[in-house]
């Protein structure tokens, strides 16, 4: 079940005889689990998609170079492609290659700090709620049903200008403005309630395992039985809901941009494609403004959500979607 | 369905916008200005004046539970304030002019969505691992990863500025005029045409794929197998056997997905500039016009609420386990 996360690559332990048995068996759980993987087509093609992506947005600038901006641009008006310009120029003149390159490192980070928010807050309401019961537990799940019946999507619209109005646009942290972090904020302050009921539900019937009766027999406290416990036993399931959930935040973030929450600086896809409808680019017939980055947000949120439901039907083991 | 269980959704249902409401209030009050900031600036206002100005709003009592009561007081009495962006109208009338393009999309868009996304299902799922399977379930899976605008764009490239069949936005023709009622419904019809295509495309791929795998469940059922075995043909078997308990489990679902809808269909609105509660949502957010902005997300989610307590409604009328 828990594949291996308290020492993932046996550094603690010099490996002596007694040892290797326990990795070993520590380690089954994970290759049966990899095994199973590794027919699924559906997720193997998912996370070749992914690891694509994933290299564009960590060097954009070994690839296509420094982020053109209006001073820097180096073509003329919408053009379409060319030899120079392979996926054409935007109304500035930029290149729409360049563009589309730099937006992959601006959307995947949003996604993935808004990933982090999301499943953080969702994993500790649920373990929390799971593992009290009680009281605690009805208030907290009141708490995430109400969150679950509201439109994330329209909140979101609804508290990104109030937000931002707070923290101020200037406002900066860890190098990121405030537009953008004002998104994340959003996104998952809007949407952990899915996680926190599905791990909640994975943890109501690991605390009646056998482990847990021992650990608190022996005088663990509650805080150390959900962090050294139950925390290792839910980890699968963080994993498979924090794919699907990238996948969700790729989509709320590409949404948020396009109806003009986005940072102009820091143009991801969405962004882009706010750029395009606000100059006329569909009307105009400019394709090459509008594929791009359409086409790169579906292949995203497709890869996420392949590769999402491929780990949820091995690593949940109450995922409803056998197929 | 027991009376208990009415009560009891019904209850909820009720608590649940109340707590919506409540939220509403607390996040106007969350943000920054307010009506005494903008008179502490004016130095001609006396102390007289402003406490007047203050005892008026109601600002001079407390905000929990004086305020508070008084705004929830107002919101079921249907004042939801005014607009700044459209010259302090009512937010409710603001509401009302932009409803009727909304429901007529989305209904329409809704009504098509079903059929062709129950029926596209139904048969990738019951031919389940064959080449329709496939084409279909991965054809459901890509318009699933499309928001509604990446939709909505290359549709106005290909069908509005490149073959020019429809126009580009809006509802209606500006400045055109009709010499008959049936040649303005042909006008509107035109310019709904590509919005509506959009967002039933948006809708058709999440209805497959739920009702690929539901039809994939009930395929297992022992019934089947009976009905198979009393030597009904194949196509008999999945009509009248497999489809309409396949049915029952989407009923729900798209009940609560109607709720949701609205939302998730204003970015199909802003790429036709559709003038419905959508383009109102976009164009109240870049105005920062926020009492329209607290009204829209008011309305659309007491229409999720309602849309919940509908599909547990239909549930417990068609499913006679729950009496819980």
């Amino acid at each position: 079940m828990s594949a291996a996360t308290t020492d993932p690559a046996g550094v603690n332990g010099p490996a002596g005889p007694a040892p290797v048995v326990i990795h070993r068996q520590r380690f089954r759980g994970l290759r049966e689990s990899l095994g199973r993987f590794s027919t699924r087509t559906d997720g193997l093609v998912g996370l070749g998609i992914l690891l694509v992506f994933a290299v564009l947005a960590i060097a954009p600038a070994l690839f296509v170079g420094p982020l053109e901006t209006v001073v820097t641009a180096t073509g003329g008006v919408l053009e379409p492609p060319s030899m120079a310009h392979v996926f054409g120029t935007d109304e500035m003149g930029r290149d729409m290659l360049n563009l589309t390159v730099h937006g992959a490192r601006i959307s995947m980070i949003i996604g993935l700090l808004a990933t982090v928010i999301t499943v953080a807050v969702g994993a500790l309401v649920g373990i929390v709620a799971g593992y009290s019961g009680g009281r605690l537990d009805n208030a907290l799940m009141r708490v995430t049903d109400f969150f679950l019946v509201l439109p994330t999507f329209v909140l979101a619209i609804i508290l990104a200008p109030i937000l931002l109005d707070i923290i101020g646009p200037e406002a900066e942290l860890f190098g990121i403005r405030a537009t953008l972090l004002v998104i994340v904020l959003v996104i998952g302050l809007t949407s952990w309630a899915t996680t926190a009921r599905v791990i909640r539900s994975q943890v109501l019937s690991i605390k009646e395992r056998m482990f847990v009766d021992r650990a608190r027999v022996i005088g663990s406290g509650s805080g150390r039985i959900m962090r050294v416990h139950i925390l290792p036993n839910v980890v699968n399931l963080i994993i498979a809901q924090a794919v699907l959930t990238f996948a969700f935040a790729v989509f709320v973030e590409t949404t948020l941009a396009f109806i003009g929450l986005g940072d102009p600086f820091a143009p991801s896809w969405g962004q882009v494609l706010n750029a395009a409808q606000s100059a006329g680019a569909p009307g105009l017939g400019a394709w090459w403004y509008i594929v791009p980055p359409a086409a790169c947000v579906v292949l995203v949120v497709l890869a996420f959500t392949l590769l999402g439901n491929a780990l949820d039907d091995i690593l949940n083991p109450k995922s409803g979607s056998r197929r | 369905m027991s009376a208990r269980y009415l009560v009891r959704k019904l209850l909820g249902a009720c608590l649940t916008i109340l707590a919506i409401v409540i939220l509403n209030f607390f996040l106007f009050r969350m943000m920054p200005g307010s009506p005494e900031r903008v008179l502490m600036r004016s130095p001609v206002i006396t102390a007289e004046a402003k406490a007047a100005a203050r005892a008026r709003w109601g600002l001079d009592k407390p905000l929990i539970p004086d305020q508070l009561v008084a705004y929830v007081e107002s919101t079921f009495t249907g004042d939801l304030g005014y607009s700044f962006k459209f010259r302090g109208k009512p937010v409710t009338d603001v509401l009302l002019g932009r409803l009727w393009p909304t429901v007529i999309l989305i209904g329409l868009a809704e009504f098509f969505a079903i059929i062709f996304g129950l029926l596209l299902g139904a048969y990738a799922g019951w031919r389940r691992g064959s080449k329709l399977d496939k084409a279909g379930n991965g054809f459901g899976l890509v318009l699933y990863s499309m928001p509604y605008f990446v939709i909505g764009m290359p549709l106005i490239i290909i069908f509005a500025a490149g073959l020019g069949w429809f126009p580009t936005s809006g509802a209606s023709t500006a400045g055109a005029t009709f010499e008959s009622g049936l040649a303005q419904l042909l006008d509107f019809g035109r310019h709904l045409a590509l919005p509506l295509i959009t967002v039933t495309l948006g809708l058709i791929g999440g209805y497959s794929i739920l009702m690929r795998s539901s039809i994939i469940e009930t395929r297992a059922e022992d019934y089947i197998t009976t009905a198979r075995a009393k030597g009904l043909t194949d196509g008999r078997v999945m009509r009248h056997h497999a489809f309409p308990n396949a049915l029952l489990p989407m009923v729900t679902l798209i009940a609560i997905n109607l709720g949701y809808v609205v939302g998730g269909a204003i970015t199909a609105e802003v790429v036709f500039n559709w003038p419905g509660i959508g383009t109102l949502t976009v164009d109240a957010l870049s105005a920062r016009d926020y009492p329209l902005l607290q009204g829209v997300f008011l309305l659309l989610s007491v229409c999720v609420v309602l849309a919940n307590l509908v599909a547990d409604l239909i549930y417990g009328f068609l499913d006679p386990r729950v009496h819980a």
